[in-house]
């Protein structure tokens, strides 16, 4: 099986790297990575202020953060999907590249999600926290920005790679909407070779393990640094400290 | 400097606070006890207003503290005012000297380098030099306090709040925390401080008051209140204190 899989790699790896680029859109790896990349790094800031929006004082910010919030948990990714597909073209009366679309829909379904997170985050931390910041003079902003969410980030640190992974794996429905990504790739050289689908679709996995292994590593790299500096001065990493500043994270996905 | 005028507060159905009036002058230390309950922490986090109140005035060095006004006032206010908590606060993240120089350098805009030296200072002052890399989580109780007194001093406030300071402490470490409230006294402070210490409230308080229920039940200076309490309530809650 595995030199099947080896024969499959040996002929079609730019199909499976960057999809039809340059003769068509990008696509494969180099696709979902893409949707990745800006998946998360628009949905990881919105996610936080969508958070801050959900616990602020002012009404006029929390009413739609916390609209926005229940429409995307109640509402599969999918059917957000096909919204953005089908109507918003309908309303702005213009096409919309596929890829936009996925992009908007991952953006804005994910950043509920980690806004949820984020605000568990925040909530979870001891309210000495924000007096402490309060009755030093800090505005309520500059409470949050410098003392709270450096805290609550931290501390959320596993749930928030969970999301991110997710976000990742999420990227596989572009498929639905003819977004050339690696599912998508995958699918076109199963439907040629006909005769192995296990094989296509067990690359398709190990592909999909492999780039969420790596998230995960970076992200334990990451705690593992913050963790040794506040061990102490820029020395050694220890683990005792670490672990007892906040949840290790998860070894596996 | 501190002046309670007819101050109110209620917890829901629950009156926290019953008619304070008192005021704290300028230079004097006043040390504040009663049952738990009482109201103590409630009086005190309302001088800074962490806690709102329903009625009466609150000045602070002529401000009136709760009155409407905009966000940027109140924290103003807030900045001169030295808060330290029964649980510390500080800010885990951040190590001792980030806890001291953090709020001078985003508040009142001092250049880092200069952040950093006042900071030393104050370090030093209560002690802690050697601790200044330091992080939270590496520090003992005692130690956190002193940091935390050095952090509420680097606003250089005009009067400074202590809410329980000692009591979440092991024995061993309430005599460097209250030294350096001691030395905050003998220069002058203007000092509210909610405590059991007794023999610290004999040696440096002006004046005691005694809570319970949300009132001030007795103002009086220390000698007169621990030698011969005039309130029976004040008089069985010295009893309990020393029974312990
Ligand atoms: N957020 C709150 N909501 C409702 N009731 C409260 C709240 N905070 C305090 N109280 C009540 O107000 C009363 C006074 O509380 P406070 O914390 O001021 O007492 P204290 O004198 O500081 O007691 P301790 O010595 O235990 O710290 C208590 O009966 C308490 O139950
Ligand atoms: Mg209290």
């Amino acid at each position: 099986m595995l030199s099947e899989v080896y024969h499959i790699i040996q002929d079609d790896w730019p199909l499976l790297l960057i999809g039809q680029y340059p003769n068509g859109p990008l696509g494969g790896i180099a696709a979902t990575l893409l949707l990745s990349v800006l998946g998360i790094s628009l949905a990881f800031p919105l996610g936080v202020l969508v958070a801050l929006a959900r616990i602020s004082p002012w009404l006029l910010l929390r009413a739609p953060a916390t609209a926005l919030v229940y429409t995307m948990r109640g509402v599969p990714l999918l059917v957000i999907i096909f919204w953005g597909y089908f109507l918003v073209p309908l309303l702005i009366g213009r096409v919309v590249p596929g890829f936009v679309t996925m992009v908007c829909a991952l953006v804005i379904y994910e950043a509920a999600f980690l806004s949820e997170i984020v605000r568990a985050g925040i909530q979870a931390l001891p309210s000495g926290q924000t007096d402490a910041a309060r009755a030093l003079g800090h505005s309520h902003l500059g409470a949050m920005r410098y003392v709270v969410l450096p805290q609550a980030l931290y501390n959320m640190m596993p749930s928030i790679l969970s999301q991110f992974v997710s976000t990742i794996k999420d990227t596989t429905l572009g498929y639905v909407i003819n977004v050339p990504e690696l599912t998508f790739a995958a699918n076109q050289i199963n439907n040629r070779l006909l005769t192995k689908p296990f094989e296509v679709f067990f690359l398709l996995a190990v592909i999909y393990y492999v780039v969420c292994w790596s998230l995960t590593q970076l992200a334990n790299w990451l705690e593992r640094r913050i963790a040794a500096k506040r061990a102490g001065s820029g020395g050694a990493y220890r683990k005792d400290l670490a672990v007892q500043d906040g949840q290790p994270l998860p070894a596996e996905l | 400097m501190i002046e309670f005028s007819h101050v109110n507060k209620r917890y829901g159905e629950y009156h926290a606070l019953v008619d304070i009036n008192a005021q704290v002058r300028k230079g004097e230390v006043v040390v504040v006890c009663g049952p738990s309950g009482s109201g103590k922490s409630t009086l005190i986090r309302t001088v800074n207003r962490l806690e709102e109140i329903q009625s009466g005035t609150l000045t602070f060095d002529g401000q009136n503290v709760h009155a409407k006004m905009s966000s940027k006032e109140l924290n103003r206010i807030r900045s001169r005012i030295g808060f330290v908590f029964q649980s510390f606060n500080l800010f885990p993240h951040m190590s001792a000297l980030e806890n001291v120089m953090f709020s001078p350098i985003r508040l009142r805009g001092l250049r880092p380098a200069d952040a950093h030296d006042k900071a030393m200072l104050l370090l030093d002052r209560v002690g802690l030099v050697n601790k200044s890399r330091s992080y939270p989580a590496q520090l003992s109780g005692g130690q956190q306090q002193r940091v935390a007194i050095a952090r509420a001093l680097a606003m250089e406030p005009p009067a400074m709040l202590f809410d329980e300071p000692t009591s979440a402490l092991d024995p061993e470490m309430v005599g460097e925390v209250l030294a350096v409230m001691r030395s905050l006294a003998s220069e002058g402070m203007t000092m509210m401080c909610v405590t059991h210490e007794m023999a610290f409230a004999r040696e440096v308080a002006d004046r005691v008051w005694f809570m319970d229920a949300g009132s001030i039940l007795s103002m009086a200076e220390p000698n007169s209140f621990f030698g011969n309490p005039e309130h029976p309530r004040a008089q069985r809650f010295l009893a309990d204190l020393r029974a312990r």
